[in-house]
């Protein structure tokens, strides 16, 4: 009996240790940032109350798409230009990914300096957004889908680079070591025990590239880059919302197809 | 002589494994692809003048780099580029928290271990679809429309946008936990409420809020899209700067974009790392399985 109320009591309970001091700062921190964010936004839900009217025009547009406008040739046309630039930027993309994410391993690197300058260089590379590569291609070379290719090329340089970078790092070292044992030059080691290796997730990032590439689209036709992007901001610039809408709708269609498909295939792959 | 040509004799290998379906496939992409560059109208001419033009821009965004910072007109194009940074940096970061505080509770909503099953499949569903629709339309449809233009309606786009993959890569974590501390919190008695909290929170929360810290990544690559369309932030200066094509100024900000987001990209890593592998003592596997799938987010 008294056994039982000794442990029940606090005192016999171990003491609650104190909260780190990392997490505090950490947490103080966080608090701090979020302050100095929130007022210089000026951050509010208040015109959620009182000006949701206002978009109610707008949103009273989009939800009467205007179907009939899919039908047009000019509408097919720009999807099908989407298409071929994320399937070319996919590709150039991911082959010089490919190549750079070789040399931006320890494993596969033919030493310290090429590694730590492709490292650099592809966190260069990756720092800017996709649109900041669309607005330079098209200032550089004019409207069109080809400043849209170049740009997705960089983009998918980026992610994809980085992914199978990460992939080389973690892969089995026995196979390297034999091809070395064996005699084999790097070039011999990259293509028959590094490549093999991570082929399946290579795959898989570059279909997952090239998913990313069908959404971007409407990111970089928006600043002149081909596409279907091109096409909705001329609609957004005319205020025509119905038209816009079913645009918006048909691209969800679009993105949700090629989602699964390429989910599927990269699930067979992994 | 003789003996040494037996022993490495044809007959002796195992037969090659079939290439065929890498051949097939390597055909499918080949016709793809010639067929999207005989379709595409890209002008290919213009090639060769990114050989021409394109040093000759790159020098002249060198030389708005190299300028004295500290007298006018270079100080002004710094000082304006870093505001309308960090102001993309400020929409990033309140876009993240709005992802976080909403895909929270939802998250436990959507894992099959601590929501019947039903719910977690309509949940799902719900998250799939959010996770399809592009920021950039929820911006122009549903934020700008009630909330204007401005870095707010960005904020609120890039969070609302957040919750679909956060609230899809939480509830994962969730469901990947250890049942031991659920059931020894269920054992002595618990409520549900406390087993999530006891027994549940903190083994998903370290990889949750890993995955945060990406979104905050890759939030800040996104409000500067919002910002072309003119949600603020560095996407609208840019596309200003580029429109009358003062590469300069170009040069100088697109150097403090560089700079900050490899600067914030390596704080984040270093947290990262040490959330992960210092709370838990997980194995740099583990760290790296986290990584991969918070950046295919």
């Amino acid at each position: 009996m008294s056994l039982v109320a000794d442990v029940s009591t606090p005192a016999g309970r171990p003491r609650k240790p104190p909260p780190s001091p990392a997490l505090l700062i950490g947490l103080a921190v966080v608090l701090a940032i979020t302050l100095w964010a929130g007022l210089s936004i000026e951050f509010t839900l208040a015109p959620l109350f009182t000006d949701l009217t206002r978009g109610k025009v707008i949103i009273d547009q989009f939800l009467r798409p205007e179907w009939d406008f899919l039908l047009r040739p000019a509408v097919a046309a720009a999807f099908l230009e989407t298409l071929y630039i994320a399937i070319l930027a996919s590709l150039g993309g991911c082959i010089l990914a490919l190549l750079l994410a070789m040399l931006a391993s320890k494993v596969s690197a033919p030493n310290t300096l090429v590694y730590r300058i492709t490292r650099g260089v592809l966190s260069l590379v990756r720092s800017l957004p996709d649109v900041a590569y669309g607005l330079l291609f098209v200032a550089v070379l004019g409207t069109g889908a080809l400043p849209g290719v170049l740009a997705l090329i960089m983009f998918n340089i980026g992610v994809a680079a980085k992914l199978t970078g990460e992939t080389i790092d973690s892969i089995d070292p026995g196979p390297v070591e034999a091809v070395e044992a064996a005699g084999g030059n790097r070039l011999q080691r990259a293509r028959w025990a590094i490549f093999p290796q991570v082929a399946p997730n290579y795959l898989s990032y570059c279909f997952y590239v090239f998913e990313l590439n069908i959404r971007a689209s409407l990111v970089l036709g928006i600043v002149g880059a081909g596409g279907i992007g091109t096409l909705l901001y001329t609609l957004l610039a005319r205020f025509e919302y119905s038209q816009v809408s079913a645009i918006v709708v048909l691209l969800f269609v679009v993105v949700f197809i090629l989602d699964q498909l390429s989910r599927a295939l990269r699930r067979r792959l992994s | 002589m003789s003996a040494v040509a037996d022993r490495p004799a044809k007959a002796a290998r195992p037969p090659q494994p079939s290439k065929a379906r890498t051949t097939v496939g390597m055909l499918l992409v080949a016709v793809v692809v010639i067929f999207a560059v005989s379709q595409i109208d890209a002008r290919w001419e213009r090639l060769p003048e990114l050989v021409t033009v394109l040093p000759r821009y790159v020098g002249l965004m060198l030389e708005g780099i190299i300028q004295n910072p500290f007298t006018e007109p270079a100080s002004r194009y710094w000082s304006s580029a870093i505001d309308y940074t960090l102001e993309s940096l400020q929409m990033a970061w309140i876009g993240t928290l709005i992802g976080a505080v909403i895909s929270f509770p939802i998250s436990f909503l959507a894992a099959r271990n601590t929501a019947p099953l039903a719910v977690v499949l309509v949940v799902r569903q719900i998250l799939n679809a959010i996770r399809a629709v592009p920021e950039l339309i929820l911006a122009i449809a549903l934020m700008m429309p009630i909330f204007g233009f401005g870095p707010l309606a960005g904020a609120l786009a890039l969070g609302v946008g957040a919750v679909g993959t956060l609230g899809k890569l939480s509830s994962e974590a969730i469901e990947g936990i250890d049942p031991g501390p659920v059931e020894a919190a269920t054992a002595v008695g618990a409520s549900k409420l406390q087993v999530l909290r006891w027994g549940v929170l903190p083994q998903a929360l370290p990889e949750m809020v890993a995955f945060w810290l990406y979104r905050f990544e890759i939030n800040i690559r996104a409000s500067a899209i919002l910002g072309v369309l003119g949600a603020g932030g560095v996407g609208a200066i840019l596309k200003q700067l580029f429109d009358k094509r003062e590469w300069e100024r170009i040069g100088v900000t697109l150097l403090v974009i560089i700079v900050v987001t490899i600067i914030i990209d390596q704080i984040s890593a270093a947290v990262r790392h040490r959330i992960i592998s210092g709370a838990g003592g997980r194995s740099r596997r583990q760290e790296r399985r986290t990584e991969t799938e918070g950046l295919m987010a």
